[in-house]
C-alpha cells in the first residue's frame, strides 16, 4: 500500500488523538483573536481557550453559516488582512455570502490535504489530470489545481462547461484522470455520443473523482458503467477549505476524513446530542490546522455517519458514508427522520420510473401522509391497470422498506414533475402546525 | 385481428379532454370508449378508433402515455338477453377477460361487444372453436366505406 504521508494516514488512533488535541488547544487560541469568538469567550464559559481531551469540545457552543453570515466581512478573520493571500466566498444570492480567508500557511496545508486524497484515491505524478468544475470563487477549481500541482501529476486547468472542447483536450493530451460533478458526467456522455465517441474506448481515461453535489451509490455505478472506470467520491465545503476534507481510498467503502486537519462529530439535528458511530446524523467540524480563519463545532448541515470498522488500506483515520442530504431537508414523519436522498435511491432502482419526484406531506385525517408521486415511464406502459397496480404496490413496499414510514404512491403522467434543476425542491410540507 | 388505444391517465380536470383534443385535430373518430379508474388517482382510458396506430402514436408525441392493445369484437344482437347469450358462450370458450366495452351499431339489431385479450394469446382460436364470430377491422374502426 502506497501513502502520500504514511506517518500521519496510519498514525495509531492515541497518537492522533495527542496530534489533534495540541492542535486544538493552538486553534482555540487563535480563534479568539477573531472579534466573533473572542467575544463568545469573553460571555460565554463555555467558550475556552485550552482543554485537557479533544473530547470537551462537546461543551463548545456552536458555529453555523448564520453567525458566518451575521458577521460578515471580518468577523471571523483571526488575523490581520496583511497576513491573508486569498479569500474564496459563496454568491451570497440569499444574503451575505460566506467567506474564508486563508494565509499563506492555509493554502500550503490544503494543497497537502488535497494531494493527499488524490493520492489516496490511486492519482499518482505520472497522470494527466483534467479539472471540469469552475475556477474563481468555487473552491473546487483552486483547491484541486494546486492539490494536483503538490502531487506533481500534469494539471489542465480546464473549467466547466464546452463540453466538445473538454473532449478535445481529454484527446490531444491524453488525459488519464477527471474531476467533474456527477450529474455533468451525463451531460458529457451524451455529447460524446453525439460526436460518435465512446469515452470507454476512445480516451485514456483510466479513473473519475466525482464531488460538490450529493449523489447515491446507484448514481455512480451508472457513471462508472458509463465511461469504464472507477469513480472515486470527493467531500468538501468552502468552510472547511473545500475539496480534499474526506475522499475515498481504493475500496471505495466511504470516505477518510483527515481528522489530523479536522475535528469530526455527528450529531442527531433535534436534540443537538452526539450520536453513536454508525448512525446517520448531521456532520459537525472543528477546523485544526487553520491559522486565518478557525472553526469551531461548525454545523455543515450534512448528512452522514461514521461507518465503524478499519479500513483494509490501513488508514487510521475513519471513514464518512456518503453525503445522504442537508439537514435543512430533513422531514420527520410517524416520528421518523427521512431525508430526500433515500427516498431517490428507492426510485433509481426501478426502471419504469423516471428520476423525478415530487414529496408531499400532508395531513389527511388528523394524519399525516407522505405522498409521493413518480412518473411511469413511455417506454414500460402496456396499456394494462395490472401492470401499474403491481408497480405501485412494488415502489411502495421499497420506500416503506427504505424509510420504515408507508408512502401514499402515486403515479403520474410523464412529465408532469418539474425537471430538476440543481438543487431542486423536491419536498412540500403542507401540514398544519 | 383489431386494436384499441390505451391511455394512462391522472384523474384531474382537463385530462381528458387532452386526449380528445389531439385525435379531434388528427381527424380520428372515436368509435368507442371505456374509462377504468382506480382509487389511486389514475386509470386507462380505453378507445376504439377509426385508425388505431395514428391515434396511438399522436398521443405518444403529444406527452401522453398511450399502448395498442388487441381487442376481439364479437358481433350479438341487440336485445334483452343478447349479452346474456354471448357472454355464456364466452365463458364455453373459457376465455377470462377483465376489460370490456360494448356499442349499439344498428338499434334494435347489431352490437359489438369488444373484449382485451391482449394477455390471453389464443384467445382468437378458442372463441372461434365454439363458433363465435370475430368482426373484422374495417367494421370494427368503421372504415368500411372510406
Amino acid at each position: 500500500m502506497e501513502y502520500w504521508e504514511k506517518e500521519i494516514e496510519t498514525m495509531p488512533r492515541n497518537g492522533l488523538r495527542f496530534l489533534q488535541l495540541a492542535r486544538l488547544n493552538t486553534t482555540l487560541e487563535a480563534a479568539v483573536r477573531s472579534s466573533y469568538y473572542g467575544g463568545l469567550a469573553k460571555r460565554d464559559r463555555s467558550f475556552r481557550t485550552r482543554v485537557g481531551e479533544v473530547a470537551e469540545l462537546q461543551d463548545f457552543p456552536f458555529t453555523t453559516k448564520q453567525d458566518l453570515r451575521d458577521h460578515f466581512p471580518y468577523g471571523f478573520l483571526s488575523l490581520p488582512t496583511k497576513e491573508i493571500i486569498r479569500l474564496h466566498s459563496s454568491s451570497g444570492t440569499t444574503g451575505n455570502p460566506t467567506v474564508i480567508y486563508h494565509n499563506r500557511h492555509d493554502i500550503a496545508s490544503w494543497a497537502n490535504l488535497m494531494a493527499r486524497s488524490l493520492f489516496c484515491a490511486g492519482v499518482r505524478d505520472t497522470d494527466v489530470f483534467q479539472n471540469i468544475v469552475g475556477y474563481g470563487l468555487f473552491t473546487g477549481g483552486l483547491g484541486f489545481q494546486y492539490g494536483i500541482e503538490r502531487l506533481g501529476a500534469l494539471s489542465i486547468p480546464a473549467g466547466a462547461g464546452n463540453s466538445l472542447r473538454q473532449i478535445k483536450l481529454m484527446r490531444d493530451y491524453g488525459t488519464t484522470a477527471i474531476h467533474a460533478i456527477p450529474s455533468y458526467l451525463g451531460r458529457l456522455l451524451e455529447v460524446f455520443r453525439e460526436e460518435g465517441l465512446d469515452p470507454r474506448t476512445d480516451t485514456s481515461l483510466r479513473m473519475l473523482v466525482i464531488g460538490a453535489e450529493p449523489h447515491t451509490e446507484e448514481q455512480r455505478q451508472r457513471i462508472q458503467e458509463m465511461y469504464g472506470v472507477k469513480a472515486f467520491n470527493s467531500f468538501g465545503l468552502s468552510e472547511m477549505n473545500g475539496p480534499g476534507v474526506a475522499f475515498e481510498c481504493e475500496f471505495q467503502q466511504g470516505l477518510h476524513i483527515w481528522e489530523d486537519a479536522y475535528v469530526v462529530e455527528i450529531i442527531d439535528p433535534a436534540t443537538l446530542e452526539p450520536v453513536p458511530d454508525g448512525e446517520y446524523g448531521e456532520l459537525v467540524m472543528t477546523t485544526l490546522d487553520r491559522e486565518a480563519n478557525p472553526l469551531i463545532r461548525y454545523r455543515t448541515r450534512d448528512i452522514t455517519r461514521i461507518i465503524p470498522g478499519e479500513c483494509p488500506c490501513g488508514r487510521t483515520h475513519r471513514r464518512i458514508d456518503r453525503i445522504t442530504g442537508r439537514s435543512d431537508d430533513m422531514f420527520i414523519i410517524k416520528g421518523c427522520n427521512i431525508f430526500p436522498m433515500q427516498i431517490e435511491g428507492v426510485l433509481l432502482r426501478v426502471p419504469e420510473v423516471g428520476d423525478d419526484y415530487r414529496i408531499t406531506i400532508d395531513t389527511v385525517a388528523g394524519q399525516d401522509d407522505m405522498i409521493v408521486e413518480v412518473e411511469v415511464k413511455k417506454e414500460w406502459f402496456r396499456g394494462d391497470l395490472q401492470f401499474l397496480d403491481a408497480l405501485q404496490k412494488r415502489i411502495t413496499r421499497l420506500i416503506r422498506d427504505e424509510v420504515l414510514v408507508s408512502p401514499v404512491v402515486r403515479l403520474v403522467e410523464p412529465g408532469s414533475i418539474p425537471k430538476a434543476e440543481g438543487k431542486a425542491v423536491r419536498v412540500f410540507d403542507k401540514r398544519i402546525r | 385481428m383489431a386494436y384499441q388505444v390505451s391511455i394512462f391517465l391522472e384523474n384531474k380536470l382537463g385530462h381528458l379532454e387532452r386526449v380528445t383534443n389531439v385525435l379531434k385535430n388528427a381527424g380520428v373518430n372515436i368509435r368507442n370508449m371505456n374509462l377504468n379508474h382506480t382509487a389511486n388517482g389514475w386509470g386507462i382510458l380505453n378507445l376504439v378508433v377509426s385508425y388505431p396506430e395514428l391515434a396511438c402514436n399522436l398521443l405518444n408525441q403529444n406527452g401522453l402515455s398511450a399502448a395498442l392493445r388487441k381487442i376481439a369484437v364479437l358481433k350479438m344482437v341487440d336485445k334483452a338477453g343478447g349479452l346474456d347469450q354471448l357472454l355464456k358462450r364466452i365463458a364455453k370458450a373459457g376465455v377470462n377477460f377483465t376489460t370490456a366495452h360494448g356499442m349499439v351499431l344498428e338499434e334494435g339489431k347489431i352490437a359489438f361487444f369488444a373484449i382485451d385479450i391482449e394477455d390471453i394469446p389464443d384467445a382468437r382460436e378458442r372463441l372461434e372453436a365454439v363458433g363465435l364470430e370475430i368482426m373484422p377491422d374495417n367494421y370494427v374502426y368503421g372504415t368500411r366505406f372510406m
